[in-house]
């Protein structure tokens, strides 16, 4: 699906209607990080990424890698492909880049939001040439069985097995535990049926640190070489 | 203003565009939590309140107080007035209710906006004749100079006005200063020129504190 065909792959800034121009405020404090900062990790994405940076799980797991968190709540796939081509992936090699988005999408089916995901994917791919790239699932959400939690887990269906021909991606589904048994989901888990408690990213977050801790340790080779 | 001819004081439910009801839940879970609990304090209000709930500073300030937590991000004042018209007071008899919304109120006027508060001010004293309202200054907002920060500022002077001759209402300015000399707020306090990090919670929580204590002391008998 071409980016005229897809929507959720076209890229696209938000735009200020508010009057406080708070979005473009954190993209060019974005791109001011990659100025100055010499990341590891990258993650991106919307309020999933960004909300993990004001938890403890964050300094305890992630700060130590030396990851940057360019998150931006409400971000659809299309304002996360505008940031990275206008300044978010300059002068930065991350070894890693963890993409979390797609749930915001409200406008597109779940086919359009795995091809604005692949689209994005791809950028990252052709900037970033060693980085290898985690794209976490949509979550599910609702307190109750809803269309959402249909949409995002078609989603995850469709990115799991065309991911990885893109090149070292990798679809790291995380959500397994949040539906109960009769279907619920608790406000223990998500405090408003879409955003992650404390406790429940600590939960996420070991997988998450686990493979994130592989895929580090697979390129040191790679700059070591080049001290040589 | 009357409720016909103001929206920010006209009742009004969100409605669920995105598809997965989380609104009516929240609100379905705040009336059926208050049947079972007996809170002295109810906090009230937008995201600034909900998210309070999810860092430290609830657990070590508020909870000790028997708080409960009715926050829901995106509400502005038509919304909490909704909320608390159809249920969410019903049920129990907090001797302090902790009011902060206002900021999502994108197109009213400042007028409106205070007109809104003072409706909810008024629901809370008819359905809680005994509790005391602590209403919480809306906080500046945005990385530099905007209008919104005017139009929070106006609502702030206001309500101040308003509730001053008011002896079951009161008003706490909860802006510690966060608005630099140059004009900006600093992501370290703002991680999104909106939303409090745990940190600048933890400094306008603690004059918040100091002053829902020494409300709940003045109605002990």
């Amino acid at each position: 699906m071409s980016a005229e065909e897809n929507p959720a792959a076209e890229p696209a800034p938000v735009i200020d209607v508010q009057g406080d121009g708070r979005w473009m405020s954190q993209h060019n404090r974005f791109v001011q990080e990659c100025k100055d900062a010499e990341p590891d990790v990258l993650f991106v994405g919307d309020s999933m990424v960004q909300l993990m940076q004001q938890y403890e799980v964050w300094r305890e797991l992630f700060s130590p890698l030396h990851a940057l968190n360019f998150g931006i709540g409400g971000d659809t796939t299309c304002n996360v492909l505008w940031r990275l081509q206008n300044g978010e992936l300059e002068n930065i090699r991350p070894k890693v880049v963890v993409l979390w988005v797609g749930t915001n999408n409200h406008e597109h089916t779940a086919d359009q939001v795995a091809g604005g995901i692949l689209a994005i994917a791809q950028l990252l791919l052709s900037r970033l040439t060693k980085s290898k790239i985690i794209v976490l699932g949509l979550l599910p959400r609702g307190e109750f069985p809803n269309p959402l939690r249909e949409k995002n887990a078609s989603v995850n269906n469709l990115l799991r097995a065309s991911l990885p021909r893109l090149g070292p991606v990798q679809l790291l589904d995380v959500g397994g535990s949040f539906v109960h048994s009769d279907g619920t989901i608790s406000s223990r888990d998500m405090f408003d049926f879409l955003h992650l408690t404390a406790s429940a990213y600590r939960t996420i977050s070991t997988s998450l640190h686990d493979l994130l801790l592989q895929l580090l340790e697979e390129t040191p080779q790679e700059r070591r070489a080049s001290l040589v | 203003m009357s409720g016909d001819s103001n929206p920010a004081a006209t009742p009004t439910p969100c409605q669920d565009t995105q598809g997965d009801g989380r609104w009516m839940s929240l609100h379905n879970r705040f009336v059926s939590d208050s049947k079972g609990k007996e809170p002295d304090v109810l906090f009230v209000g937008d995201s600034l309140i909900q998210l309070l709930h999810e860092f430290e500073v609830w657990r070590k300030l508020f909870s000790p107080l028997h708080a409960l937590n009715f926050g829901i991000g995106g509400d502005a004042t038509q919304h909490v007035l909704w909320r608390l018209i159809n249920g969410e007071l019903d049920y129990i008899s907090p001797k302090v209710v902790v009011l902060w919304v206002g900021t999502n109120n994108h197109g009213h006027t400042p007028e409106q906006i205070c007109g809104g508060l003072m409706a909810i001010i008024d629901v809370i004293h008819q359905k809680l004749p005994h509790a005391h309202t602590l209403v919480l200054g809306l906080l500046p907002r945005g990385k530099s100079p905007n209008p919104l920060r005017e139009r929070n500022a106006s609502v702030n002077a206001q309500v101040q006005a308003e509730v001053a001759s008011l002896s079951h209402v009161s008003f706490l300015d909860m802006d510690p200063g966060f608005i630099q000399s140059d004009g900006s707020i600093a992501h370290q306090d703002m991680y999104d020129y909106l939303h409090l990090t745990p940190q600048a919670y933890q400094r306008v929580c603690q004059p918040l504190h100091e002053r829902i204590k020494s409300l709940l002391d003045k109605q002990v008998p």
